[in-house]
């Protein structure tokens, strides 16, 4: 008996390795898509930078200077879009396109070419963050200290907003819709979160802080600017999200472009 | 049962361990789209190593049809086996994707790889995939395999997919109408590909709107029409062709008055017609008729119906199933 037709199932991990790197070779192979992907959250902090450069602390800001403010808020804001926003809007022209019904005949499982996304996800975030911070030291601000606790938040905070880009995605019917209802559900949240303006108001901050977007501005904001630690309230809020997030793309997603 | 079992290795392959006595049987299949019944009680069974072609119109069932076996969609009612296996649990998704390819009626391909990259990435998909610059070669993409899918031509396209079809090197092949918008050399070229296929060991069901394709293809051909298979056989066989009455044909000789030709002919628009059980005995006496009359038999044929006509005759002269459907309900 040859070896040849004895069945070995590949072993998973180096089928989610092969994924993985399916996944950034496509990415990459768009060099549109990723120099926007990397310029759009440069391009923010720098502005935000020019304008913003030279005010320094005060209470408006809780204490800090503008700039220790928006590195962390921006840097969020670019996890949101390379997490949440891209995902959505990736998986529904996919599916319109018929790329997931394609993928759904192949003997991967979902879970690896889910994870094969939430690393691109995660790579892209991290990229993000490091440019923002690099841009963000060149207006002098200093570097955060607590470096496990913005990886922790980092990861978590991708996944979420994953998790929640998936279920957006189950939830829009054609590809057409994405941008737009994406864009519908960010742009308010991130604008009473407090990312672009700090927002004083007690009223406020308590309905924005159980939505997910403060959360992880918050989580960022303590190991970034205010030298504290874990965050772990917020932590939790932004994972009970992210569960919620999972649970209607679990029960909710579709690979199939015609609905039965 | 078990001893038996347990006598082999414990590693041999899940195919060879417990094959079906059939590739595919599919029992009272019916599905429904809300008001509309796409399929309505379709029963067939595919054999190992053949090619089944479910031969039909648009909107017939076809693609409801495959999807189904191929697990994309959920029936409302019938029994399906697939290599043995129930494509609608989901339990058997992975093990049976692993033996199974398909082309699908849409072509779906990422844009900004090669093709070279795209079957290379579906390749590692599979426990035992066939060899990537093999398939390439079969499906005659060489001089493009640096290239990015997007570029590529429609045909080219096709191609791809059926490259990604066969790079599992599936025990089953589904084709969705594999040859729509192939110029003819392109459709011989691909003809050829599964006949291939088929030759190396692979099950191959198909889907055609194409007669010819059935024709040239099949061993047995399934026509459905309006969510039913009206008939089945060889496309020699199918629909009586081989016990067909032969019929003969001639134009109405100049001079000669319907009155004067021989019984049993008759006359159509310019041509006269004759069917018989017994195509030697009628040729002789008629054109044992024509030269005493001194009359040339001009334009004479002598055919069974084609596959064309007894599709055309099955499916309601080729009336599209889903007008059919609404004018009935
Ligand atoms: N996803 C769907 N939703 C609603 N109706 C559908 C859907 N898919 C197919 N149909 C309808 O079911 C019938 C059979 O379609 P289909 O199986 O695609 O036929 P074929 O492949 O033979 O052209 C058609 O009337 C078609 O309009
Ligand atoms: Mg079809």
């Amino acid at each position: 008996m040859s070896i040849a037709t004895h069945r070995v199932r590949r072993h998973d991990l180096a089928l989610l390795w092969h994924q993985i790197r399916y996944e950034q070779l496509s990415f990459w192979r768009n060099p549109q898509s990723a120099f926007f992907t990397f310029v759009f959250p440069v391009v923010m902090i720098t502005i935000f930078g020019a304008l913003f450069g030279r005010v320094k602390a005060g209470s408006y800001f809780y204490g800090l200077s503008a700039l220790q403010y928006y590195v962390p808020t921006i840097a969020a804001v670019s996890v949101l879009g390379a997490c949440y926003s891209q995902l959505a809007i990736v998986l529904s022209m996919r599916r319109q396109n018929g790329i997931l019904k394609r993928v759904r005949g192949t003997p991967l499982p979902a879970w690896a070419y889910f994870v094969g996304l939430l690393a691109h996800c995660v790579m892209v975030s991290v990229t993000d963050v490091a440019l923002i911070v690099g841009v963000g030291a060149a207006f002098g601000v200093p570097l955060p200290t607590h470096w496990t606790a913005i990886a922790v938040a980092l990861v978590l905070g991708a996944a979420s907003f994953c998790a929640l880009g998936v279920a957006v995605a189950s939830l829009i019917r054609n590809s057409e819709a994405a941008p737009p209802v994406v864009q519908l559900i960010l742009f308010p949240l991130v604008f009473i979160s407090g990312t672009y303006l700090p927002i004083h108001s007690a009223m406020l901050n308590r309905i924005s802080g159980a939505l997910p977007v403060r959360p992880f501005n918050e989580a960022l904001l303590g190991p970034f600017a205010q030298h504290t630690g874990f965050d772990w309230h917020n932590l939790g809020v932004l994972l009970a999200w992210g569960a919620a997030g999972a649970f209607v793309a679990v029960r909710r997603f579709r690979w199939n472009p015609r609905p039965e | 049962m078990r001893a038996h079992l347990t006598a082999r290795p414990a590693d041999l392959t899940v195919r060879a361990a417990r094959k079906p006595a059939v590739a595919v049987d599919v029992a009272g299949l019916r599905k429904s789209y809300g008001e509309v019944q796409a399929v309505r009680g379709v029963s067939f069974t595919v054999e190992h190593g053949e090619i089944f072609a479910l031969l039909g119109p648009n909107g017939a069932g076809k693609t409801t049809t495959l999807e189904i076996l191929e697990g994309f969609r959920a029936r409302d009612a019938g029994q399906v086996s697939v290599l043995g296996a129930d494509p609608g649990d989901r339990a058997n998704g992975r093990a049976l994707r692993e033996q199974i390819g398909l082309v699908l009626q849409d072509i779906a391909v990422e844009p900004y790889l090669t093709v070279r990259e795209t079957i290379a990435r579906n390749a590692g998909y599979y426990p035992e995939p066939r060899d990537v610059d093999e398939v390439i070669a079969l499906v005659d993409l060489a001089g493009q395999q640096r290239q990015k899918v997007r570029n590529l031509s429609g045909g080219q396209k096709r191609r791809l997919d059926l490259a990604l079809g066969m790079i599992g090197n599936p025990s089953l092949l589904f084709l969705d109408e594999p040859t729509t918008g192939f110029d003819p050399n392109a459709r011989h070229g691909a003809w050829e590909i599964v006949r291939n296929l088929r030759d190396a060991g692979t099950t191959i069901l198909l889907t055609t709107h194409y007669m010819d394709e059935a024709q040239e293809l099949a061993d047995r051909v399934a026509v459905i029409t309006g969510g039913q298979i009206v008939a089945e056989g060889t496309p020699s066989t199918i629909g009586g062709r081989d016990t067909a009455r032969t019929r003969i044909r001639f134009a109405l000789p100049d001079g000669c008055a319907v009155a004067e030709l021989p019984p049993g002919a008759v006359p159509g628009d310019g041509l006269v017609t004759v069917q018989t059980q017994e195509p030697t005995k009628t040729l002789h006496q008629l054109t044992d008729w024509a030269l005493r009359r001194g009359t040339v038999l001009t334009r004479l044929t002598v055919d069974r119906p084609s596959l064309e006509d007894v599709y055309l005759r099955l499916t309601d002269h080729g009336a599209p199933a889903s007008t059919m459907d609404r004018s009935t309900r």
